[in-house]
C-alpha cells in the first residue's frame, strides 16, 4: 500500500524518528513505522497530541541532527503549518508527507489536490520550501528519498505532497540496492547557537526574508524536477500533477493514436516550479490545458510563474475528484 | 558586598544587559538556572528552548545552545530533542500562556508519558509581553486588560496542582516564588536531577510584571504576597 | 505638511506624547496621523512615533525624512539616522543633554512634547494642555502633583 512504501522508504533514506497524529488517509504510514520500530530498536516513533506537535517534535529531533519526518492531511495539514514555518525560518530540514484528502474543512478522508497552495505557502511567509508532488507508487518510495536529500542538503522544509488514492492504493515498488545517506548530517542546536525567529525591526527581517529569496532562486534549478511527456511540439500540451497526471499520460498515449498533436508537461516540484522548462517546452504550443482535482491551484502556481506566456489557457476543476483517462480523452477532444 | 554570588558562568555576557524590564522576575529564575548549570557542571549538556512571549528574550541569555520555538510550542519541540538526543539535559522555558493556555495540552501530555523534560513556567499571571491581557493563572478578582472589571466568570488554574493528576510518581513537580530564589534554585536542581533519573519535571515560579501590573516597588511586594497567597508553593 | 520623529526607548513615554501631538491637531480642525513602530520588548527596546500634521487628510503615516526628530536617548539617534536630512532640526531630551529644566525624569517626555512644539508651532498651546488633560485625566485627578509638573514642563 502507498502510506506502507513510504514508510519503508523514510526507513530507506536514513530517518530514525516520526512523529504524528493519526489521520485518514495518511494514519497507515504512521502504523507502518510504529511496526517498523518494533523490529528495529534504532528507530523510534511517537504518536503526539496533535499535529502541532508532531511538526515540533520533528524540529526539535532535526535540531539534534537526527532526521525526522512526519505525515498528515487536510485539517492536519493547516495545523502543521505552524510548525513549518519555523522550519522555514530556522532552516530545518524537517520532511514532510501530506496525502491530500478532500478539500475544505473536515471533508472526505478520500481525495483531492486541493492542498496545493496550503502546502506549498501555506504560512506567514514566502514558501521557501520544496514540494514533490507524487503520481504513482514508485514516486512515493524515489521521492521520500530525495526530499530527505535535498532537506538536508538545502535545508529547507520538503514535502512529499501525495494524496488518499496514492496512499491506499497497492502495488509493486522497486527498492534500490545502494541507497545514498543524508549529507551534512549534525546537530543544528549546539553549543554556540542561539536562534531566534522573533525579531524587533521591519528592516532587520526584511533582510532574511531577501537574503533566503535570493538564495532559493539562485538554487532553485538544482531542485526543480518536470517529466515532458511527449510534450515538445505539442498543439496541445496538458498541465498536470501527480495522480492527475498519471491518467492525463494514458489520455495522450490513446489521443496520440488518433492522430492528435498532444502531450502532458508535469512539474514533479510544484516549489520551486520548474518555470525555465515549463516556459521551453510550452512556450510555441497552441493551447494549454489545465486539469486538476481542485480549483485553480496548480493553474495559479503555472500563471505566477510564467505571466506574459502568449498562449490559450484552459482551466479544467474538478475539486476534490478524480479523473479518469477516459474523461481526460474526452476533454481534450473537446477542446482540439 | 562580596557575598553577592557572581554571575553565571554560562551566561552570555555580551548580551548583557538583559532586556527584561526592570523588575521583572524572569532574570532572577534564569540566574538561578545559570547557577544550577554552573554547579551541576552541566554547561555542555544544556539545550534550552524557550517560548514566545516575555520568555523569548532569553534566547541569547545564556552561552548555551538555545532556541525560540512558538508559542505554546516548546514543549514539542523539547520533546522531539530529547527523544533524538537522550544524552542531553533538555530544557523548555514558557510563561504561564504557553505552558497553561495555547500549550496545556503538550505540557500535560508531556506530563503524562512522563517525557524526561524540565518545563521551567513564570507565572505572573498575565500575559506580559503583549501588554496584560488574561491569562490562565490570572488570578480571581484580576484585573487584566481583557477583564477589566476584574476575573469572575472561571476558576485559576494551577498547573502543578492539575499535573499531579496525570503525573509519574517519581516526576518532579513543585512551585516556587521569585521573592524566595534560593528556595525556588533547590526546585530547579531537582527538577534537573530528576530529568535525569528520566522523569517529567516542572517547576512553576511566581514571578513579578511590575509593567503590565502598573504596580511601582512596594506595590509589586505587596502583590507579590498575594500571589503567594493564592499560590500554594512547595513539591507536589 | 509637517512630519515629526520621536524616537525613544519602551518606556520612555514617546508613544504617550505623539498621541498627545495627533490630537491636539486633531481637535483644532488640522488633519493628523500617528503611527508607532516598536519591537516586542515592554520595557527598553525600540520606540519610534512618527506624526504628520498637516492640512489635507494623510494618505500614509510613515515617511522618509523627518522635518523634526525628537530623540530620547542615546541608542536611538542611530536608529532614526536614516530619517535625517540638511533640513531636519532635532530636539535632545533631557536624558542625553543632561539639561532638565529641573524637572523630574518622569515628565521630560512632555518637556520634549513642549520643545517639539516650540520648534515647529504645529498647534497652539491651549490646544496641547487640552489634549494632555484629557490623556491623563486618571493619573491627574489621582496626583494633582504631576498635574502641575506635566503644565510645568510643557511650558518650559
Amino acid at each position: 500500500m502507498g502510506n506502507q512504501i513510504l514508510a519503508q522508504a523514510a526507513k530507506d533514506a536514513g530517518a530514525k524518528i516520526m512523529f504524528g497524529y493519526p489521520i485518514t488517509p495518511s494514519s497507515e504510514i504512521l502504523e507502518t513505522w510504529a511496526k517498523i520500530c518494533l523490529k528495529d530498536k534504532s528507530l523510534s516513533v511517537l504518536q503526539t497530541e496533535d499535529e502541532m506537535a508532531a511538526g515540533f517534535g520533528t524540529i526539535g529531533a532535526c535540531l539534534a541532527g537526527v532526521p525526522a519526518f512526519t505525515a498528515t492531511a487536510g485539517p492536519g495539514n493547516i495545523l502543521m503549518q505552524d510548525a513549518v514555518v519555523m522550519a522555514e525560518a530556522l532552516r530545518i530540514p524537517m520532511v514532510v508527507m501530506i496525502m491530500q484528502r478532500g478539500g475544505m474543512s473536515t471533508s472526505t478522508v478520500i481525495y483531492s489536490q486541493e492542498e496545493v497552495r496550503l502546502t506549498c505557502f501555506g504560512g506567514n511567509s514566502e514558501g521557501f520550501r520544496i514540494v514533490y508532488s507524487t503520481s504513482n507508487l514508485q514516486e512515493l518510495y524515489d521521492y521520500t528519498l530525495k526530499a530527505f536529500q535535498m532537506a538536508w542538503q538545502y535545508r529547507w522544509p520538503a514535502f512529499v505532497l501525495a494524496d488518499g488514492y496514492q496512499g491506499k492504493m497497492k502495488g509493486e515498488v522497486e527498492i534500490p540496492d545502494q541507497k545514498l545517506s543524508i549529507p551534512n548530517l549534525s546537530p543544528i542546536l549546539k553549543k554556540g547557537v542561539n536562534l531566534r525567529n522573533c525579531y524587533n525591526l521591519e528592516e532587520e527581517i526584511g533582510e532574511i526574508i531577501v537574503n533566503y529569496s535570493d538564495e532559493y532562486q539562485r538554487k532553485r534549478q538544482e531542485m526543480e524536477e518536470y517529466e515532458d511527456y511527449q510534450a515538445k511540439d505539442a498543439k496541445i500540451i496538458i498541465l498536470s500533477h501527480g495522480i492527475v497526471a498519471a491518467a492525463a499520460k494514458v489520455a495522450v498515449d490513446q489521443l496520440r493514436k488518433k492522430g492528435i498533436s498532444v502531450g502532458l508537461f508535469r512539474p514533479i516540484t510544484l516549489r520551486p516550479f520548474p518555470t525555465k522548462a515549463a516556459s521551453e517546452i510550452m512556450g510555441k504550443t497552441q493551447k494549454i490545458i489545465v486539469i486538476e482535482s481542485a480549483i485553480g491551484q496548480l493553474s495559479g502556481l503555472f500563471k505566477e510563474e510564467l505571466f506574459g506566456l502568449n498562449t490559450t489557457l484552459i482551466e479544467v476543476n474538478k475539486p476534490a475528484l478524480g479523473f479518469t483517462p477516459a474523461e481526460i480523452i474526452k476533454t481534450i477532444q473537446a477542446y482540439e | 558586598m562580596n557575598n553577592l554570588p557572581s554571575f553565571p558562568q554560562c551566561y552570555k555576557v555580551d548580551s548583557k544587559p538583559h532586556k527584561f524590564c526592570p523588575g521583572c522576575g524572569h532574570p532572577i529564575v534564569l540566574k538561578m538556572l545559570g547557577q544550577v548549570i554552573d554547579e551541576m557542571g552541566l554547561a555542555d549538556q544544556v539545550v534550552l528552548m524557550v517560548d514566545i512571549g516575555c520568555s523569548l528574550l532569553a534566547w541569547d541569555y545564556f552561552d548555551l545552545p538555545t532556541t525560540q520555538t512558538h508559542h505554546g510550542r516548546t514543549v514539542p519541540t523539547a520533546v522531539g530533542f530529547k527523544m533524538a538526543d537522550p544524552g542531553k539535559i533538555v530544557i523548555a522555558y514558557m510563561g504561564d500562556g504557553g505552558a497553561y493556555a495555547i500549550g496545556l495540552q503538550h505540557t500535560l501530555t508531556a506530563c503524562l508519558r512522563d517525557n524526561p523534560l524540565t518545563t521551567i513556567v513564570v507565572n505572573n499571571t498575565l500575559y506580559a509581553m503583549t501588554g496584560g491581557q488574561l491569562a490562565p493563572t490570572t488570578m480571581d478578582g484580576e484585573i487584566t486588560t481583557t477583564t477589566p472589571g476584574g476575573k469572575k466568570e472561571f476558576e485559576t488554574l494551577k498547573g502543578p496542582e492539575l499535573l499531579k493528576t496525570v503525573a509519574h510518581k517519581e516526576a518532579f513537580l513543585a512551585r516556587g516564588s521569585t521573592e524566595k530564589p534560593l528556595v525556588l534554585k533547590q526546585y530547579l536542581k531537582k527538577a534537573i536531577e530528576t530529568q535525569k533519573q528520566g522523569h517529567f519535571s516542572l517547576v512553576e515560579a511566581l514571578s513579578a510584571c511590575p509593567t503590565n501590573w502598573k504596580t511601582n516597588a512596594p506595590k509589586t511586594i505587596e502583590k507579590m504576597k498575594e500571589l503567594e497567597a493564592f499560590f500554594k508553593q512547595g513539591e507536589f | 505638511m509637517i512630519k515629526i520623529l520621536i524616537a525613544g526607548e519602551g518606556g520612555q513615554g514617546v508613544q504617550v506624547i505623539a498621541e498627545i501631538l495627533a490630537k491636539a491637531a486633531f481637535q483644532e480642525g488640522q488633519k493628523s496621523s500617528y503611527i508607532p513602530n516598536f519591537g516586542v520588548e515592554q520595557r527598553g527596546g525600540v520606540s519610534l512615533a512618527f506624526v504628520v500634521i498637516d492640512n489635507q487628510p494623510i494618505i500614509y503615516p510613515k515617511f522618509a525624512k523627518a522635518d523634526i526628530v525628537a530623540i530620547f536617548s542615546q541608542r536611538s539617534h542611530e536608529r532614526i539616522k536614516e530619517y535625517l536630512d540638511e533640513k531636519t532640526r532635532i530636539i535632545k531630551g533631557p536624558a542625553i543633554t543632561q539639561k532638565d529644566a529641573g524637572l523630574p525624569s518622569r515628565v521630560w517626555n512632555v518637556w520634549v512634547l513642549g520643545q517639539i512644539n516650540k520648534e515647529g508651532q504645529m498647534v497652539k498651546k491651549e490646544s496641547l494642555v487640552k489634549a494632555l488633560e484629557e490623556r491623563f485625566t486618571k493619573q491627574f485627578s489621582q496626583n494633582p502633583e504631576l498635574r502641575e509638573l506635566d503644565l510645568k514642563a510643557l511650558n518650559a
